[in-house]
C-alpha cells in the first residue's frame, strides 16, 4: 500500500531529499556522518557473487569497523542467526531468508544507536522470524532506539510502544500504543457456546461478524450489549464455554483510521 | 579518504576474483602464446629442414641453355630443382601427391611464343603466378639474349635501369617511426579503455539491480562509490593491461625470429618514454571514459536497458577512435592535430603523435589539460546523476530528467 512509510524513512536518514523541514536526532541533524545508524532497507539485496563474510565486513568497514572487530562481530551474530555455514558462500547461493537474515546483520553489526528497519519481517518464514524478534527484543532491552515499519499490525502490536500511522504520507494516527488502544470502546465479544444462539442475537439486533461450529463473534457498540446478551443466554440455560469482549485490535483501528481519509 | 579506500579495495577484490575476469584474461593470454608461436608451429608442420617451399623447374627443350640455374643464387625463398628431363602433366601431378615437390614450372615453346605454366597442387583464390619468379625467369631470360648480342660491360650497365626512387614531402615536420607498431598502441590503448570503462557502468547498475544501491549509499557518499569503483576497476585495468603487453614482449622476444620481427615491428621504438605516455594517456582516457559510464549505468535499473543507455557513450568512443585511427593515415593534417587536442579521441591520438615525433611539449600539456578538465567535468555531473538517480527503479532516465536533475538547485 502506498502510505509513505518508505519514503519517509527515506527522508529520514537523508537518501530522499525533503520539501521541508528538518529531521533530527538527540539534537543532531539525521546524516551519515552526524547519526550512526542502521538501515534495513525495504529493497532486499546483497551482493549476488560476492562472500557474505566480505560483504558484510565491506559494509561494516564503510561504517567504521576495523576488519578484526568486524570478523569478530560477525561470527558472534551468525550463531545467534544460524548463518555460520554460509558465511564462505557466495550470497547467490543463499536462499532468501537467509539473505535477508545477511541484510539485517549488515543493519546492526556494527551496534548503532540507531536502528531503522523497513518491513522486516516481509518474506521471512515462521522460524526466521522468531529468531529476529528476539533479536530485536534484545536490542530494545539493550536501551537502542528502532524505528520500524510494518503493514503487519500484530508485529507492531508485540514490539512497539510509540506508533506512527500513515496513509499517503499524511498521519493519521500517533501517539503511545497503550493508550491509543484504551481511548477505543470495546467493538466485539466473542461466544462460543453448544448449540446455534442466532435467534438470541437477532433479538438485540446484533450483527455477526464472524460464525464457525457455534463460535460466534458478534459485533457490538458498548460492553452494555454483551451483558444483556450474556444474560439472556444464561436465561435460556444454554452452557457457554466462552465470553470474551474485545477491544479493537491495532488493525481494526488501522482498516478504521486508513479507510476513513480514503 | 578512508572509506575510498574501502571501496577500492572491494571493487578490486570483487573484479579480480571474478571467473568471467580470470578466465576472459587466461585466453587473452594463451592466445597471445599461441599468437607469437605461429611461425613455429607452421615450421613444425612443415618439418625441420625443409622451411622453403620445393619448386622443380622444367626446361626440356632446353631453351633457357643453362642459364636457369642462375635463378637458385637469387634467394627467391624457394628450393629449386632445374631439369632438363621430359615431364608430363602426370608426372608432374604424381610428384606433387606424393610430396617431392610443391609446384613445378613447365617450360614448353609453342608456336611463336614460349608457354611457362606454373603447377600448383590447389589455386587458391586471387591466386596469380609469384611476382618474383616472373621477374626472375624475365631476367633470365633478357640476360641470355642480352649476352648473345656481345655488348661491352658498359654496354650491358647502360641498359639495366639503375634508378633510386625516393619519397619526400613539402611539409616541414616529417613522421618517424614504425607505423604499424603504433597504430597496433592505439588499438590496444581503444580497447583497454573501452572495457575497462564499460565495466564501471555494469559494476553500477549491477548494484541497482541487486537493490543493494540502499545499503551503500546510507554506508557511504556517493561521491566515494563512483570514484571508488571508477579507481578500483582502473587499476585492475591497468594491471591486466601491463601483464598483457608484457607476456606479448616477452613472447616476441623468446618465440620470434629476429629477422621476423624486426620486420613487422621496430623494436626500437618501444622506450620506456613511449610506455609512461601509453600509461598517462590509459589512465586519462579511461577516466573520461569510465565516469561517461557511471553517469549513464546509473540512470538504469534493469540490465536490459544497460546496452541503450550506453549506447551514446560507446558511439562517442567509436568516433573518437576512427577520428585519431583514419588521420593517422595522414599524421602531419590538421585533422591530426585536432585528434590529438580533442578530448574523446586525444587519449587514441597523441601516443602515437609523441612517438611519431610530432608533437610538442606543449602540445602534450595543452592535450592533457584539456582531458583533465574535461573528466573534472563528467565527475562532477556524473557523481550528482548518480546520487538522484540511483534510487530510481523504474523506467531508464531521459536525457531530458538528466539535465533537470542536475539543474535542480535543492540537490
Amino acid at each position: 500500500m502506498e502510505l509513505g512509510k518508505t519514503t519517509t524513512i527515506r527522508m529520514l536518514l537523508g537518501i530522499l531529499k525533503k520539501d521541508s523541514g528538518e529531521i533530527s536526532w538527540n539534537g543532531k541533524i539525521v546524516k551519515r556522518k552526524n547519526v550512526n545508524f542502521g538501515y534495513l532497507p525495504e529493497e532486499r539485496g546483497v551482493y549476488p557473487k560476492v562472500k557474505v563474510i566480505e560483504q558484510l565486513i565491506y559494509f561494516a568497514q564503510l561504517k567504521g569497523m576495523n576488519k578484526q572487530d568486524a570478523t569478530k562481530a560477525i561470527s558472534e551474530w551468525a550463531k545467534v542467526l544460524k548463518i555460520e555455514e554460509y558465511l564462505e558462500m557466495t550470497a547467490e547461493k543463499l536462499s532468501k531468508g537467509n539473505q535477508q537474515k545477511v541484510q539485517f546483520l549488515t543493519a546492526i553489526l556494527h551496534d548503532p544507536e540507531l536502528i531503522v528497519l523497513d518491513e522486516p519481517f516481509s518474506g521471512l518464514d515462521p522460524v526466521n522470524t522468531e529468531i529476529i524478534k528476539n533479536i530485536i527484543i534484545d536490542l530494545v532491552s539493550k536501551g537502542k532506539y528502532i524505528i520500524m515499519s510494518a503493514h503487519q499490525m500484530a508485529t507492531i502490536e508485540e514490539f512497539c510502544s510509540e506508533i506512527l500511522i500513515l496513509n499517503r504520507g499524511k498521519t493519521v494516527l500517533k501517539g503511545n500504543l497503550k493508550d491509543i488502544k484504551n481511548s477505543y470502546p470495546a467493538n466485539r465479544v466473542h461466544i462460543e457456546a453448544n448449540q446455534d444462539i442466532k435467534k438470541y442475537i437477532d433479538k438485540f439486533n446484533l450483527s455477526i461478524e464472524n460464525v464457525v461450529d457455534n463460535n460466534y463473534t458478534i459485533n457490538i457498540s458498548n460492553e452494555e450489549q454483551a451483558h444483556k446478551l450474556l444474560e439472556e443466554l444464561v436465561k435460556s440455560s444454554i452452557i457457554i464455554d466462552k465470553f470474551e469482549i474485545k477491544k479493537p485490535t491495532l488493525n481494526d483501528i488501522f482498516i478504521e483510521k486508513v479507510g476513513e481519509t480514503k | 579518504m578512508k572509506d575510498l579506500k574501502i571501496v577500492i579495495d572491494f571493487t578490486i577484490k570483487d573484479m579480480i576474483k571474478r571467473k568471467s575476469f580470470i578466465i576472459s584474461t587466461l585466453i587473452i593470454l594463451i592466445l597471445i602464446v599461441i599468437g607469437f608461436n605461429v611461425p613455429n608451429i607452421i615450421n613444425a608442420i612443415k618439418g625441420e629442414e625443409g622451411t622453403n617451399e620445393k619448386l622443380l623447374i622444367v626446361d626440356e627443350s632446353n631453351i633457357f641453355e643453362g642459364t636457369l640455374e642462375n635463378i637458385k643464387t637469387l634467394n627467391l625463398g624457394y628450393d629449386i630443382e632445374i631439369s632438363n628431363e621430359k615431364f608430363t602433366f602426370d608426372d608432374i601431378k604424381n610428384k606433387i601427391e606424393n610430396e617431392e615437390i610443391e609446384t613445378a614450372i613447365l617450360i614448353e615453346p609453342k608456336e611463336e611464343k614460349i608457354e611457362i605454366k606454373y603447377i600448383v597442387e590447389n589455386i587458391n583464390m586471387m591466386q596469380e603466378v609469384p611476382e618474383q619468379i616472373v621477374n626472375a625467369i624475365n631476367s633470365v631470360y633478357s640476360n641470355l639474349q642480352i649476352s648473345k648480342l656481345g655488348l661491352t660491360q658498359e654496354q650491358l650497365q647502360n641498359i639495366t635501369p639503375n634508378f633510386d626512387f625516393k619519397l619526400e614531402q613539402t611539409e616541414e615536420q616529417q613522421a618517424s617511426g614504425n607505423i604499424l607498431a603504433i597504430m597496433l598502441l592505439s588499438i590496444v590503448l581503444f580497447y583497454a579503455i573501452y572495457f575497462c570503462a564499460y565495466q564501471v557502468s555494469s559494476s553500477i547498475t549491477t548494484e541497482k539491480t541487486s537493490k543493494i544501491m540502499e545499503t551503500l549509499v546510507t554506508s557511504t557518499s556517493p561521491r566515494t562509490i563512483v570514484l571508488g569503483k571508477t579507481i578500483g576497476i582502473g587499476i585492475v585495468g591497468l594491471l591486466q593491461m601491463i601483464l598483457l603487453v608484457a607476456t606479448a614482449l616477452i613472447c616476441a622476444k623468446l618465440f620470434l625470429d629476429e629477422e621476423i620481427l624486426n620486420s613487422v615491428l621496430d623494436m626500437s621504438n618501444i622506450t620506456p618514454y613511449l610506455g609512461i605516455i601509453t600509461v598517462i594517456y590509459f589512465i586519462l582516457g579511461y577516466f573520461a571514459y569510465a565516469l561517461l559510464y557511471a553517469l549513464t549505468g546509473s540512470t538504469v535499473s534493469k540490465p536490459e536497458d544497460i546496452q541503450s543507455a550506453n549506447g551514446p557513450v560507446a558511439i562517442l568512443a567509436v568516433i573518437g577512435f576512427y577520428l585519431s585511427y583514419f588521420t593517422m593515415m595522414n599524421p602531419t593534417s590538421e585533422l591530426n592535430v585536432f585528434a590529438s587536442m580533442f578530448p574523446i579521441s586525444s587519449p587514441f591520438c597523441m601516443p602515437f603523435r609523441i612517438i611519431m615525433g610530432l608533437a610538442s611539449t606543449t602540445d602534450v600539456i595543452i592535450s592533457i589539460a584539456i582531458l583533465l578538465v574535461t573528466i573534472f567535468v563528467i565527475a562532477k555531473v556524473a557523481i550528482k546523476i548518480y546520487s538522484n538517480a540511483i534510487l530510481n527503479y523504474g523506467s531508464k532516465i531521459s536525457f531530458k530528467d538528466m539535465v533537470r536533475i542536475y539543474k535542480d538547485k535543492n540537490n
